[in-house]
């Protein structure tokens, strides 16, 4: 896609939510759900309640969170893809717990990690970690033998396969890991926010809420939504520097 | 010099084994370029994959030049049947893999050849395209410069020619024969054509029904004449070809 054909799209879907938003303020008619204008109106008063703080303070913890995930993910990922004997002690670990709701597992880290930034961060590599095992292991077990034919018939080694094949092979489906982890990253924000910080777009838009504060509440939902927006733009960027040869 | 001692290639699974080709015993020539021709499953792609060293697990000895067969110290050019170009490198990137991955230095007088093979072959204005924006035709003359730059001990083919339509493929094989017949690697290639064999193969190779031995090999006396498929004597020699494979093929 063109840039100009993405711009279009985001705009398009921009005036959309906010006309059906409009619409609905207008016919619910309550405080609680004050009309877009309302709110952009009020945008210029967020810098004033340091809202870049609480979202520079997220954006720490989503990078850190997602960043520890694709580490340990995309490690234990490839040892699972490359050695069968790891991968007969793992699965039955990864299969298990897949399923298990992590945001469960909330108290015990807390518990064991404290209030702080660790338990945030860890609850946030819990629910994605297993998805990014999953995710590398099947796209490495995915490269048909055929592809690695040639680059054997020329002797390479183990790690100019890796190198020439594996991840090249990988990357798109590893690009498409980041976003999900992304957005789900994001979302675990308001629970990992909702306790022992008093920064964090999650904490903000809580804080706002038990203040019957409707507006600047509404201002905080617009801002992380658009600050999720610009993390996606950032990987459709890094696609297409990297994955040119799929368009 | 290709020496090829009892070969025989099974696949090994769980349950089964699938005896696949061989005892296979031949002995090539340097410069030669060997036609294979045999019914489907009879094991001619496994064979050419134990030459690429993309099987290792096989009965019988193989040498090259006098040593072992082995993809680390020769240089083997092969072309399967898909043309296996790497889909994230463009048609530069991919012809130069083989220099990248033998770690060879590209000096002035390397990228004069490799100028000169990509032009020969009319891809230089294709440099820059991924394999996905290609035909098959540019795919597989990409896969052949690929194999000629790296100046290869020993050049297999995979059916090179088969995913073309009938005009592109003549084309494609006179321009083939054409570049060979300057550097002269020791080729193999399979087909299922008597006509491509014919017309590309000084020695044709006819093997049986899986596993697949050598029925008969033929010295081909029409390889390199031109206007091939006008020539009294081709016609004899099909027809002759056509007999042995239907007396060989018969189960
Ligand atoms: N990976 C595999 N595992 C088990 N059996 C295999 C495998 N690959 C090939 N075979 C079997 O080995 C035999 C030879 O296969 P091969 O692909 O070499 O035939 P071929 O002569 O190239 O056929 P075609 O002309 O159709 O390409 C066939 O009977 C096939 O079923
Ligand atoms: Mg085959």
């Amino acid at each position: 896609m063109t840039y100009k054909v993405k711009i279009k799209l985001f705009l398009q879907g921009f005036i959309m939510i906010n006309i059906l938003w409009y619409i609905l303020a207008i016919l619910v008619n309550t405080r609680v759900l004050p009309t877009p204008i309302d709110v952009y109106l009020n945008l210029n008063s967020l810098y004033d309640n340091r809202l870049h703080i609480h979202i520079l303070v997220s954006l720490y913890r989503v990078i850190l969170g997602v960043g520890i995930s694709l580490f340990l993910g995309v490690s234990i990922g490839l040892l699972m893809a490359y050695s069968k004997s790891w991968n007969k002690v793992l699965n039955p670990l990864v299969y298990f717990t897949y399923p298990i709701p992590k945001t469960a597992l909330l108290p015990v880290a807390m518990l064991l990690f404290g209030l702080g930034d660790s338990s945030k961060v860890i609850i946030i590599v819990l629910i994605l970690v297993f998805q990014v095992i999953i995710a590398v292991r099947d796209a490495v077990l995915n490269i048909s033998q055929e592809t690695y034919n040639p680059i054997r018939s020329l002797g390479a080694s183990k790690i100019q396969i890796f190198r020439y094949i594996t991840i090249p092979a990988i990357l798109p489906a590893m690009l498409t890991n980041l976003r999900l982890s992304i957005g789900t990253a994001l979302s675990i924000l308001f629970f990992a926010e909702g306790y022992g910080t008093q920064l964090g777009i999650g904490y903000y838009i809580l804080d706002a809420w038990t203040r019957i504060d409707y507006i600047g509440m509404y201002a905080g939902i617009v801002a992380i939504s658009l600050f999720g927006f610009v993390l996606f733009v950032l990987i459709d960027i890094l696609e297409e520097a990297v994955c040119k040869w799929k368009a | 010099m290709l020496d090829i001692e009892n070969l025989s290639v099974s696949y090994k699974s769980n349950r089964n084994t699938v005896h696949a080709i061989g005892p296979i015993t031949m002995a090539i020539e340097s410069g030669d370029i060997i036609a294979m021709i045999g019914p489907s499953g009879c094991g001619k792609s496994t064979f050419l994959h134990v030459l690429s060293g993309i099987i290792k697990e096989y009965d019988g000895l193989v040498t090259l030049n006098g040593t072992g067969l082995n993809p680390k110290l020769h240089d083997i050019g092969f072309i399967p049947q898909n043309f296996g170009l790497l889909p994230w490198k463009n048609v530069e990137k991919n012809c130069l893999l083989s220099l990248k991955i033998k770690n060879k230095i590209i000096d002035s007088e390397l990228i004069e050849k490799i100028d000169y093979i990509m032009n020969r072959l009319n891809i230089q204005d294709l440099k820059n395209r991924y394999p996905k924006e290609l035909s098959g035709g540019q795919k597989q003359r990409a896969s052949i410069a690929r194999a000629f730059i790296m100046n290869p001990d020993l050049l297999l083919m995979d059916e090179p020619f088969s995913a073309l339509d009938a005009i592109t493929r003549e084309e494609a094989q006179e321009l083939f024969i054409d570049v060979w017949n300057q550097y002269k690697p020791t080729t193999i290639f399979v087909t299922h054509s008597i006509e491509e064999a014919i017309y590309m193969g000084k020695k044709i190779v006819i093997m049986s029904h899986c596993p697949g031995t050598i029925v008969k090999t033929i010295d081909n006396p029409l390889f390199n004449t031109e206007n091939l498929r006008q020539n009294e004597e081709y016609l004899k020699l099909s027809s002759h070809i056509r007999t042995i494979i239907k007396k060989g093929w018969e189960v």
